[in-house]
């Protein structure tokens, strides 16, 4: 999974032992403390509610860094999806030796044509993302797109300006 | 005012992208409905046809098993499915239905179709596996 956006850029590789959890390193380069480090990830499903058309999820996610044991993050988020709609939520506290700080995000989507099983699939979605280091609410337009194995999100804003995120299920 | 103008283009984008869809759609794969009026095991068989009829081909004298699966509702999500399945030498061919919650398993006649093993392979999957028909061809 590689993530970039005006905080930072990210490599994130991880296995998932069982649909419960996933395990991984998330390689960042941060920008706006301009370090580079490294994070032990551990995702959980903490609750998932299927039905014929929908889907709900909700995750913990934690993360140690390669600085030491001061500088780590935890978190939650969700989220609830049909094949037309989705909706999702995220927090995620972050501690480091200088600064702690907190991240929020909620986001809605739609997706303009219903594909089948290898299509091309598209999601027109508003993420709403506040940054504690900004101390600033950003609204902006993201384009999700996923086709096989291959998952895009590109997202952009005056602000924070581009926000992506790409990945690729081996 | 930079966001709106790429807000549009990107609506625009998509709306190409679906006419193209639709496209696709007359050239005969429709993705809405499409019910099999077929009763299987005393059950309709609700599956998008002309998926099903382009799946069934080249498997006379097999037999498939059509698995109602609850939870499925992205096609990235539905990709671990056929991995799972991918590994058991005894399956054929396999096909995902995402507009009918279905998920279809290709099997040899004699095979001895097992709804325990298959709950189990979707579970690991995260999605709950709630029923199953099976249709000799």
């Amino acid at each position: 999974m590689l993530k970039s956006n005006a905080m930072q850029n990210s490599a994130y590789y991880h296995y998932s032992p069982s649909y419960k959890f996933s395990i991984g390193i998330e390689q960042v380069k941060d920008k706006y403390f301009d370090a580079d480090y490294s994070y032990l990830r551990l995702t959980y499903l903490l609750n998932r509610k299927n039905t014929q058309h929908s889907q709900r999820n909700l995750y913990l996610q934690s993360g140690i860094s390669s600085d030491g044991v001061d500088h780590y993050f935890y978190g939650v988020h969700g989220d609830w999806e049909t094949r037309r709609l989705f909706s999702g939520f995220g927090y995620k506290e972050t501690q480091t030796a200088s600064l702690d700080y907190a991240e929020k995000y909620l986001q809605l989507g739609v997706a303009p044509y219903i594909g089948e099983y290898g299509d091309l699939h598209t999601w027109l979605m508003v993420k709403a993302k506040h940054d504690e280091l900004t101390n600033e609410w950003n609204t902006y337009p993201v384009l999700k797109l996923f086709k096989g194995n291959a998952l895009m999100e590109i997202g952009y804003t005056d602000a924070s300006e581009w926000d992506i995120h790409f990945m690729y299920r081996f | 005012m930079k966001n709106f103008y790429l807000l549009f283009v990107m609506i625009a984008a998509v709306y190409t992208s679906a006419q193209d869809h639709q496209m696709h759609d007359m050239e005969g794969h429709n993705h809405e409905g499409h019910l099999h009026d077929t009763m299987v095991d005393g059950k309709l068989l609700e599956v998008n046809a002309e998926r099903f009829d382009d799946f069934v081909l080249g498997l006379e004298g097999k037999q498939v098993a059509i698995v109602s699966v609850s939870g499925m509702v992205c096609d990235f999500c539905a990709r671990g499915i056929e991995k799972t399945f991918s590994k058991d030498k005894t399956v054929l061919k396999l096909d995902v239905d995402l507009s009918g919650g279905k998920v279809l398993i290709a099997f040899d006649k004699d095979k001895n179709i097992d709804f325990e093993d298959i709950k189990k392979k979707i579970l690991s999957n995260g999605q709950n596996a709630t029923d199953l028909q099976i249709m000799k061809i």
